[in-house]
């Protein structure tokens, strides 16, 4: 009777006296619909391009070897809603930073599962506490959440925050585009612009 | 006579164009928070951007054909009740 059985966390709805939104808030409007990773053994976080020593990581190489850290971060979608979350993960520098990036790297290409792409400057990433997320409101992201990871791209759109990301690439192609970007949609996506390219 | 004929084909013009701009509004509404189904449906050619660029543009003329749908119909009612 002395063993303590875990069972599965509920997510949090109040973190350092901020209100959260719920995992449930958000609305899904993926370009495939919800992608579900089933076999996580399998899979790969590639990163490619502009480095030194390209990596693909296990999820568990990502989960155990790099600090995590935790930040509420409101996600602002173009379709006018918006989620407060508290999101858990990694710092995408810290990840590219063992890969060595190329000194003519400017760009990071981040790549999905379901064929989505976006891109954001190198400097963004490295000049920001910008994390690639596995938890929100303290649970494991669900499949329609984007697990295995969500980017957490505050200050810009929703279409920048990628969801099931696979690859991040490195470039010096500055003028790519990615998915929604080659539609019309800012290549910056900063929050205090419109989101439609001037 | 030539008058109240113009006045009445306005009226009409209003509250058709009204519909109209009501049907696009749902149309590209649904182009945005459904994006997947409707540009399949359209055959790709109401893509999300687009139904964006619309919708976001249709406010001022939906506000003006509203105004005058009220306008016109609140007039005809007023006349109606008028004694003769």
């Amino acid at each position: 009777m002395d063993e303590t059985e875990e069972l599965e966390p509920v997510e949090i709805r109040e973190y350092g006296g901020t209100d959260l939104s719920s995992v449930d808030d958000f609305r899904e409007n993926s370009i495939r619909g919800p992608q579900h990773i089933d076999d996580i053994a399998s899979y790969r976080l590639k990163i490619t391009g502009l480095v030194d020593n390209p990596k693909n990581h296990t999820y568990e190489d990502v989960i155990d070897n790099y600090q995590h850290y935790k930040k509420v971060v409101t996600l602002d979608c173009v379709e006018g809603w918006s989620v407060t979350i508290l999101w858990e993960g990694v710092l995408v520098r810290e990840l590219m930073a063992e890969s060595s990036p190329l000194p003519n790297a400017k760009v990071v290409i981040f790549h999905a599962y379901d064929g989505y792409t976006t891109s954001l400057p190198l400097d963004y990433i490295m000049n920001n506490d910008i994390i690639m997320a596995y938890k929100m409101n303290e649970v494991t992201l669900p499949a329609e959440r984007g697990f295995p990871f969500q980017l957490v791209a505050e200050s810009r759109w929703g279409y920048k925050w990628i969801k099931w990301i696979t690859e991040i690439e490195l470039s010096d192609d500055v003028n790519y585009r990615g998915y929604w970007e080659t539609r019309g949609y800012s290549n910056t996506g900063d929050l205090d612009k419109g989101f439609f390219e001037e | 006579m030539k008058n109240i004929a113009n006045q009445h084909l306005f009226k009409r013009i209003v509250h058709w164009l009204l519909a109209i701009l009501v049907i696009i509004y749902l149309v590209t509404g649904f182009g945005i928070t459904e994006f997947r189904t409707v540009e399949t449906l359209t055959l790709g050619l109401l893509t999300k951007s687009l139904a964006f660029k619309i919708h976001n543009n249709l406010w001022i003329p939906f506000i003006i054909l509203l105004g005058l749908h009220v306008f016109l119909t609140l007039i005809k009612k007023r006349k109606k009740a008028m004694p003769d």
